[in-house]
């Protein structure tokens, strides 16, 4: 039937979304062949899986729900895979095509780099989308065997928002790509910016907010600057309907603005997304492509 | 039927003139009811406001309203033995001042059952009126700011009262002020302020409620003799929300109560207070609280012993400046069961070889500078835990120690279980996900593939069809 469909489609509907769609399918069928994607992938469900099935094991016997160790263990998970996942694949893209001499042979196509950047980011976000629902659709049918009760609207939140975080750094990642002349930089400046995200922010937070005695609410808009504690904020935000979990600053952001962070949340991702890939654009469109 | 009919037309008759005077008819039914007398309120709405003098019975037909119109009391009893049965109750003023009440009580022995407290101020109010019997009540409170609100409950030295089977929400609290021997059993409440507030008040058995969703479980203050059992606390969450506070009290047993998801389950400040006895808390299960059990450093003399610690994010806290002492985490060797322990059982007698301690680095710095909660689950927390563990420098003391932890949860018949909720919106969630995975994968299964699936599909239709 697809076949049909594609056969059958008209010629040129809109050129610029078609290359960049056909860009896409290409990109997407490549990460998937790719082993970096089959590595991951394996690695995040593996883990979810693990997560679910320990923190699932304990307590099922005094049938007890709640936020426990469950929807914490996966917050974590997904905190210290996904970024990785997406700023690594970002940064491979445009710097392995260079290096490889690809980029000329695409960019002599009759497209432009615009639609090039977007195909390669839209392919490589279904293929980061594909590995997040895996995992997590995993780690859902092992709780539901298990007979945990974690409330399942909250899991696909998770997983909704797992896929925000993993767009946000795939753009962030790109951006690297387009400025790193080797893979293998690119591949390296990628994981440093994931060490200085997941750890040193944080930590640096902590010792901030220790050393300077931080109001909570610095300590909380501080916290926005950083995508991962967006997502994770987020996440509660949903599952709990109040940050009240995250103690005094978590029940002030939810007593001062409520509903209101679900749009702060949206806006502090959506920069994420846009600005680094915008600033990947332009940078890519002045840039020799040897 | 003509005889029916008749019948028929002269109870309308009846209802309605009681309907066109309802003004005063009830209440000059009760003047003129002798003392022992049966009051029966028939079924309609009476705007009325009542005083009982004497000792009688207040019975509502089904469908019987008391409305006080947004003003004032409504029911005010100041003979002994009266009975108030099977009314609907509702709209007293909202004068926090004048502290409206459905029904006021200032005599001894009443008995208030199954009647239903609609929008009121304060529901039943006793002031000095031991021995009542309160039973089979719906006590819903006004929709109202929670400073404006009034107390769906409340005892002021009445000793000896019965409280049970009572449903009271959306109140202030439900309170007993110097009040002795009272039993308060199988009664729900939830979002009020506190579920319960004890006040001066002694000897009190609490046991088989359900208190949910309020600011506060069950709080006690300058109170002693206590009993908690088998009462479930679930989600109070309040700003300082605790399944159960303990102030400057004394001589308690907490047992087979069940703690989930509260901002903590038992907090203890200054308990036991003159340390004659020991307070005791054993059997409960503390499951996904933000902090199971928060001591402040001057809560010394407890046992905390038998109890289940699942999955809180923190298991004990001890809050505010000092370390906690003169508390003990088992009793007849044996402790407690701690979702985080590690050690293991080699000769099977069901306690751990090795004590269960907790030094937690992050923990140690969440219990001195709470704002740093914002940065939970976050990597950079294990890291530091990891640090914690790695450089014994900077391994904080251990803040309390199990010596004989339980390596399988303690699963009584006594202690309350939560009713397990359905898998099927889990595992279709599951499958749905798992979906759009398969789904993103098709689309890069290459065309070429595709398109020989299809030719060949194709081909043996037309093969058919030939």
């Amino acid at each position: 039937m697809i076949t049909l469909a594609v056969q059958h489609a008209p010629p040129r509907v809109n050129t610029m979304w078609r290359s960049t769609g056909i860009l896409a399918l290409r990109e997407l069928r490549e990460a998937i062949a790719s082993r970096w994607f089959l590595l991951y992938t394996i690695a995040f469900v593996a883990l979810g899986l693990g997560v679910s099935y320990v923190s699932a094991a304990g307590t099922g016997s005094l049938g007890l729900s709640g936020f426990g160790r469950t929807t914490a263990g996966l917050i974590n998970l997904v905190l210290l895979v996904v970024p990785l996942m997406a700023l690594t694949a970002g940064a491979g893209t445009i710097a392995s095509d260079r290096e490889r001499g690809m980029l000329p042979y695409l960019l002599a196509q009759p497209i432009n780099r615009f639609e090039l950047l977007l195909g390669k980011f839209v392919g490589l976000s279904l293929a980061l989308l594909a590995c997040i629902c895996l995992g997590l659709g995993g780690c859902a049918a092992i709780l539901a065997w298990k007979g945990e009760t974690t409330d399942p609207a909250s899991l696909v939140w998770l997983a909704g928002l797992s896929f925000g975080l993993a767009v946000c750094m795939l753009s962030v990642g790109m951006l690297v790509s387009v400025l790193a002349r080797k893979a293998s930089v690119a591949v390296g400046t990628a994981v440093f910016l994931w060490l200085v995200l997941v750890f040193v922010t944080d930590l640096g937070l902590m010792a901030g907010a220790l050393a300077f005695r931080l109001k909570i609410e610095t300590l909380f808009f501080l916290c926005l600057g950083n995508p991962l504690q967006v997502f994770k904020m987020w996440t509660l935000h949903e599952a709990e309907a109040s940050l009240d979990v995250l103690g005094p600053a978590g029940l002030y952001a939810s007593d001062t603005y409520g509903g209101g962070l679900r749009w702060m949340f949206a806006g502090a991702m959506a920069a994420w997304t846009v600005l680094p890939l915008a600033a990947a654009g332009i940078l890519f469109s002045r840039r020799s492509p040897v | 039927m003509r005889r029916l009919n008749a019948i028929t037309a002269v109870s309308l008759l009846a209802a309605a003139s009681a309907f066109g005077q309802a003004a005063g008819t009830i209440g000059r039914r009760i003047a003129d009811a002798r003392p022992g007398d049966t009051v029966v309120v028939p079924a309609g709405v009476h705007r009325e406001h009542l005083r009982i003098d004497k000792p009688l019975k207040l019975v509502g037909e089904p469908g019987a309203i008391l409305d006080g119109g947004q003003s004032g009391d409504i029911i005010d009893v100041t003979a002994p033995d009266v009975e108030i049965r099977g009314l609907t109750i509702r709209a007293t003023g909202i004068d926090l001042d004048k502290e409206n009440a459905a029904v006021r009580v200032s005599a001894a022995r009443v008995r208030i059952e199954d009647n239903v407290f609609e929008d009121v101020l304060f529901g039943i109010d006793l002031k000095e009126a031991p021995d009542a019997i309160i039973r089979g009540n719906r006590i819903g409170g006004k929709d109202l700011d929670i400073a404006r609100r009034g107390d769906g409950l409340r005892l002021w030295r009445s000793n000896a009262a019965l409280i049970e089977n009572n449903v009271i929400h959306d109140g202030r609290d439900a309170i007993l002020w110097y009040s002795t021997g009272v039993v308060v059993r199988n009664n729900r409440s939830f979002r009020c302020r506190y579920g319960l507030h004890l006040m001066y008040s002694d000897s009190v058995t609490i046991e088989d409620n359900e208190l949910s969703e309020n600011s506060v479980g069950v709080y006690f203050m300058y109170s002693k003799d206590l009993t908690l059992r088998r009462n479930r606390l679930i989600r109070n969450r309040g700003p300082s929300g605790y399944g159960v506070g303990l102030k400057d009290t004394d001589s308690y047993r907490v047992e087979h109560n069940l703690f989930v998801g509260n901002r903590a389950g038992i907090y203890l400040d200054d308990s036991p207070f003159t340390h004659a006895t020991r307070g005791e808390i054993r059997a409960n299960t503390f499951g996904y609280n933000d902090v199971g059990v928060i001591f402040l450093p001057s809560a010394r003399g407890n046992v905390v012993s038998g109890n289940n610690f699942i999955d809180n994010l923190e298991q004990v806290s001890v809050q505010g400046r000092g370390e906690l002492r003169d508390t003990e985490f088992a009793a007849n060797d044996r402790g407690n069961f701690w979702s985080d322990y590690v050690g293991y059982d080699l000769d099977n007698n069901g306690v751990g070889e090795f004590e269960h301690e907790s030094q937690r680095l992050f923990e140690n710095l969440l219990d001195r500078e709470p704002k740093l909660r914002l940065l939970l689950f976050s990597p950079a927390q294990q890291a530091v835990e990891f640090v914690g563990r790695a450089l014994p420098a900077i391994r904080p003391e251990p803040k309390f120690f199990d010596p004989a932890p339980l390596v399988r949860p303690v699963s009584e018949a006594g202690a309350p279980r939560n009713q397990a909720a359905s898998a099927w919106g889990l595992a279709l969630a599951g499958v749905g996900m798992l979906g759009v995975g398969a789904g993103v994968l098709a689309l890069a299964v290459p065309i070429r593939i595709r398109h020989a699936a299809g030719a060949s599909l194709a081909a043996t239709a037309t093969g058919g069809v030939s």
